[in-house]
């Protein structure tokens, strides 16, 4: 894992590193460098599985964090690259050439994250959601117990209490106008 | 390989065909359909009774666990993600705990690591018995369906008597299990384990060495060693073309490293050799479960107390555990911000590529009553594609 | 392909002899296993309504509500969880997390109905049938996702602790009291019982949360002495903690003091921020006990002018007098006194009223009066030797004490009395060198001083005598005490809530001492109100008669603490000053 690790500083002068454990370590890489150093990895360094495409959204640094997960075969090792986009218009270089599968990541993530990944086929199409008008649903500030209720209807009848509340209410409802 | 000389060309992934010419007929398998396992549409392009062209839509079941975890306390996560994966929810289990546990720097009982291995292997036969049933189905033995999925249901009785759930087990809890072997277990596990070894010996002679499937199977859906990594392809799909990837073997978790077995492999991936080696993968769990259950360790020490649940903060961190499934490699992304909530979980299933990238491609100038047995074969669950 | 591919398929028709793989499954009758997931149960006198069920579901499938019959007590908030069927997962969490063991799963899951309003109930409150079913799943030893063992507080050793006055409990380091704060389920039960009604819960969460200001705010929303009950508190709360039922209640006392000993007192009036505009009326104060102490600190950030006359050399009352240093270190008492003089509180000491300033001069002078003299008469065993040299009381020891004066006491003395006076009088006597020997009336459980007390009074090897009802106290040839008992067996009485003491004919004992120190227990003394006053304020068994906003009869004149509320504790004293303050502010708005 080291090995790899001091690779990567020494061709990409990647900071700053994060070893989980003794066979998986996650690097931050600058976003147009991205393809250059998944390339490599992949024919050079034999990470040659990409396990997948995810985002973190970070709304509290304006930024959203994608994650791609190698893995290599021989060593067993696991690579996380990092890559953080700006949150306002997240656009991301596509790798669609890399792997056949990853097409399919790019249409998840534009479709759940609102990421643009110009040039992957298909991205404009359904991934899961058809006919999707709100917010990205995996953004952080799309709320799905707001959402729930506004578009299905709560049952009825059902009311509960704080027994903290209740125990004032019954015991000593004379401090009750004081808080 | 398929010939597509008599095709229409393909241009960025995408063929070019022309639907208003009249030589092609559009078809949807799915969402509603017996050959396709869960809630999945394959819309296919069709050349007289040969596919052209295939896409896979999901989103029929897409109940959204990853965002749901969010605003969930780690312990209330455990019951969701079982849902994930409705033939072998303990993997989604073990890997939410191992990925918490891991974040929290937590090390379970030695005992613990034992239950859980016993309820993944034992879930590993439920899931492929199930997807036999499937298999089978699909190239139209209802008789070899009907004794897979009834032998399926004993080892739910099993599940049952251990966790107090048939079909969610919600066993594996953040911290270890919930609760010992019952007793009389083992009587009961080996009763089932010695009738489905008999079912499984005639399974052989009456699927492997049946002409109908031979034939309707062999060379159906060829996964070249050269594709594996292209497509990410994992498990029994990737073995069976030959490549010894068994994360049980691998990257050894839990007690895997303690018991002794082989990676299968087979050196021609079409849909007979990968139905092969998932049978002969089932041989494989008995085996284990036998191992399992004559090395348990005594005790009850089974589970860690966790800080109050309704409390536990894990500390800022991200990580990536994998177990192998049924399908290859499933694992959880796990990232905490330092609060009581999961900043994120991504759910990684194996299907995803399976059956988004891989099916398409292999789809292409399959007939269409091979279509269904082409995508089992590829054993893909639709929910852990879009989670 | 092989001729045997061709046959073999028809090696499933040999299959129509043998015992099928499948298996018709009797449904009708197939019982659940015995630890299935299947219909709540609800042991309904077992539950105290703490709610976690309904905290820890998932689904918001769990609400509390009122149910007939069950009342609403300091341990139990009268309400049940309903659970809504159409959203359980049956994942059974709330069953793991309950806090008393009372929900359970039965293994039933058959139920068909038409009306989808039935399958949302409350188990254990209708007749269900599968309301004693036995087998299900339930709670288990080795499982739990509470914690139920307390952070051990550091504590000096008891052989250290009975050689001096350094206070005994240490206090709970940051990761202790994180850890131990990490206990808490915020249900809330311990609200209602602490007679200050503190937000518990809240304070427990900022500790958690690492947010010891916003504590320290909650902590003097209710309570100005936090230092002061973070040692000495009576601590009902802990009680009725939902935790306490299976395990260890949370250390609620420990964790409020936790609060005060990481802040520095400098820094309180930056994080308080108490605010206020003088507002013109002046309030007079009799007493610096915590009644008069917690009155002053609310009327004079609402804006009163306060003065408090104190008869002794020093604030703090009881507690400073009647309370040993190694429970309640005198530094951490003035903590809390300077803050509330820091605020403006006049505190006039070495005043007593009707001596040194008039009853009627307060009356006249001030826009209204609250007293809080608290109980300092100590009861007489009235036995015949009470008057002898070497018996003192118990109250007078721990004022000399405090007060740097070693009572003589010699090597050897008996105490009397079995509340937390006693208690703090057999340890003290300890620290001045003699051996203690505790006699009280009752048994060990009956005994009225915190548990604690009790156990650390053991702990320190005091000498523990029990039913034993006291006769008299002789002088001996070579100048000791002789006191004598006569043992008692214990007989529940029709009626009577606890057993009485009866003595057995004949069983006399005693035991030669220096000094006898009785202390149980002592009454008020009310001789600085005139006659006119006095007349005209009510009283019913020695205790002033106030309403609900600490007044009493007479409209300008407030009391509170021990001389009026039957439990006679800081806390209580605390919460009379805080509503005797409200109250005055009401009476004096009304205007």
């Amino acid at each position: 894992m080291q090995e790899i690790l001091n690779k990567l500083i020494d061709r990409y002068a990647i900071e700053p590193i994060q070893e989980n454990r003794h066979n998986q370590a996650f690097v931050t890489i600058e976003k147009n460098r991205l393809p250059d150093v998944l390339t490599w990895l992949r024919d050079y360094e034999d990470y040659t599985h990409l396990a997948f495409i995810t985002a973190v959204d970070y709304p509290e640094i304006e930024k959203i964090q994608l994650t791609y997960m190698l893995h290599n075969y021989i060593l067993h090792t696991d690579l996380g690259l990092r890559v953080l986009l700006d949150r306002t218009r997240p656009e991301m270089v596509s790798i669609h050439h890399l792997w056949k599968q990853v097409a399919t990541y790019q249409r998840e993530l534009r479709e759940m994250f609102g990421i643009d990944f110009p040039g992957s086929p298909g991205l404009q199409e359904n991934f899961a959601l058809e006919g999707w008008k709100d917010i990205p649903p995996m953004r952080r500030d799309f709320d799905t117990k707001e959402y729930s209720e506004k578009t299905y209807f709560p049952r009825p009848g059902r009311q509960t209490h704080d027994p903290k509340e209740y125990m004032k209410e019954k015991l000593y409802p004379s401090a009750k106008e004081d808080k | 390989m398929s010939d597509r000389s008599k095709f229409p060309p393909v241009i960025d992934g995408k063929a070019q065909f022309d639907l208003d010419s009249g030589k092609y007929i559009k078809v949807w398998q799915g969402p509603q359909h017996p050959g396709v396992t869960g809630n999945m549409a394959l819309e296919l392009i069709i050349s007289g009774d040969e596919v052209i062209d295939l896409t896979t839509h999901v989103g029929y079941l897409h109940r959204g666990f990853e965002k749901l975890m969010e605003r969930r306390r780690y312990i209330q996560c455990f019951p969701i993600v079982c849902r994930i994966c409705v033939p072998e929810p303990d993997t989604n289990e073990y890997l939410l705990a191992a990925a918490a546990e891991e974040l929290a720097g937590i090390e379970i009982p030695e005992k613990a690591k034992w239950l859980r291995t016993l309820t993944l292997e034992l879930s590993r036969l439920a899931s492929f018995l199930m997807w036999i049933g499937g298999q089978s189905g699909a190239f139209g033995m209802g008789t070899v369906a009907q004794w897979a999925i009834a032998q399926r249901d004993f080892i739910l009785d099993l599940f049952e008597e251990l966790s107090g759930g048939r079909v969610y087990h919600m066993y594996i809890v953040p911290g270890g299990v919930r609760d010992d072997l019952p007793s009389g277990w083992d009587k009961h596990l080996e009763d089932v384990l010695v009738k489905t070894e008999k079912m499984l010996k005639e399974i052989e002679i009456v699927m492997f060495n049946n002409v109908i499937f031979k034939m309707r199977a062999q060379n159906l859906g060829i996964i070249t060693p050269d594709m594996v990594d292209k497509f990410g392809i994992v498990g029994p799909n990737a073995r069976a073309a030959g490549l010894a990837r068994d994360l049980r073997k691998d990257e050894p978790y839990l007690i895997y490293d303690k018991l002794d077995f082989q990676v299968i492999t087979r050196d021609f991936s079409d849909a007979y050799n990968r139905t092969y080696l998932r049978w002969q993968e089932m041989w494989q769990s008995i085996g284990l479960i036998r191992q399992i259950m004559a090395g348990m360790p005594a005790g009850n020490d089974y589970h860690y107390n966790l800080p109050n649940v309704l409390n536990w903060k894990i500390p800022h961190g991200e990580t990536y555990v994998k177990a192998e499934s049924t399908r290859g490699e499933y694992g959880f992304y796990m990232v905490s911000d330092g609060s009581g909530y999961p900043r994120r979980v991504y759910v990684r299933g194996p299907s995803y590529t399976h059956a988004m990238a891989l099916l398409p491609h292999l789809a292409v100038n399959v007939n269409i009553a091979d279509m269904a047995g082409l995508m089992v074969s590829l054993h893909t669950y639709p929910p852990e594609i879009e989670r | 392909m092989k001729l045997k591919d061709y046959l073999s398929p028809f090696y499933v028709w040999k299959r129509a002899f043998d015992k099928p793989f499948t298996t018709r499954k009797p449904l009708e009758d197939r019982p659940g296993a015995p630890r299935y997931r299947g219909f709540h149960q609800n042991d309904m006198e077992k539950c105290i309504g703490c709610g976690s069920c309904e905290v820890i579901c998932q689904n918001a499938a769990i609400d509390l509500v009122p149910v007939d019959g069950i009342e609403t007590t300091r341990k139990d908030s009268g309400l049940r969880p309903k659970i809504d069927y159409g959203r359980c997962c049956w994942c059974a969490l709330c069953v793991d997390i309950c806090t008393t063991g009372s929900l359970k799963m039965s293994n039933e899951y058959i139920w068909i109905d038409s009306d989808p309003e039935v399958f949302r109930f409350v188990p254990g409150a209708s007749e269900k049938p599968w309301k004693n079913t036995e087998a299900g799943y339930s709670q288990h030893e080795n499982y739990t996702l509470l914690n139920l063992d307390r952070i051990d507080m550091p504590m000096l050793t008891p052989e250290d602790s009975r050689k001096s006055f350094i206070e005994t409990v240490k206090g709970y380091s940051k990761e202790e009291a994180m850890k131990e704060a990490q206990r808490c389920v915020e249900c809330g039960l311990c609200v209602a019982t602490c007679p200050a009604h503190m937000d518990i819960p809240d304070y427990i969460r900022a500790i958690r949360d690492d947010n010891l200001d916003e504590a320290l705010r909650l902590l003097y929303d209710t309570n100005p002495m936090p230092a002061t009950c973070g040692r000495i508190c009576t601590h009902l709360c802990e009680d009725v903690c939902s935790i306490g039922v299976k395990g260890e209640p949370l250390a609620i006392r420990w964790l409020k003091r936790y609060i005060v000993d990481q802040i520095d007192d400098t820094r309180f009036k930056a994080i308080l921020r108490d605010e206020f505009k003088p507002n013109g009326k002046k309030v007079a104060i009799i007493g610096a006990g915590p009644g008069g102490l917690s009155a002053a600190y609310y009327l004079v950030t609402a804006g009163y002018s306060v003065t408090i006359y104190e008869a002794s050399d020093l604030a703090g009352g009881m507690i400073r007098y009647g309370v040993p240093e190694y429970r309640m270190p005198y530094d951490q008492l003035d903590q809390d006194i300077n803050y509330i003089k820091e605020l403006g509180v006049e505190i006039i000491l070495n005043n007593r009223i009707g001596k040194d300033t008039l009853f009627s001069d307060l009356y006249n002078n001030y826009d209204a009066l609250f007293f809080s003299t608290g109980l300092n008469d100590p009861y007489k065993m009235a036995i015949d030797g009470e008057s002898l040299p070497g018996v003192f009381s118990g109250l007078q020891i721990l004022d000399d004490v405090t007060k740097g004066i070693k009572p003589d006491i010699g090597k050897s003395v008996a105490v009397i009395g079995g509340g937390n006076v006693a208690m703090d009088a057999a340890r003290t006597a300890l620290r001045l060198g003699a051996e203690s020997t505790l006699i009280y009336r009752r048994r060990e459980e009956d005994m009225p001083a915190d548990t604690e007390e009790i156990h650390e009074a053991h702990a320190e090897k005091v000498k523990f005598i029990t039913q034993a009802i006291p006769l008299r106290i002789e002088k001996t040839a070579n100048g000791k005490l002789k006191f004598i008992w006569n043992n008692a067996e214990m007989v529940a009485k029709e009626g009577a809530a606890r057993p009485s003491p009866i003595a057995i004919e004949g069983d006399i004992q005693s035991l030669e001492v220096d000094a006898v120190i009785s202390a149980i227990g002592q009454g008020a003394d009310y001789s600085f109100l005139p006659p006119e006053y006095e007349s005209k304020i009510k009283f019913k068994r020695g205790k002033v008669i106030i309403n609900e906003n600490c007044q009493t009869t007479v409209p300008k004149i407030f009391a509170g603490g021990d001389i009026a509320n039957p439990t006679a504790d800081a806390i209580s004293a605390i919460a009379d000053g805080h509503n005797a303050a409200k109250g005055i502010d009401k009476f004096l708005n009304k205007k």
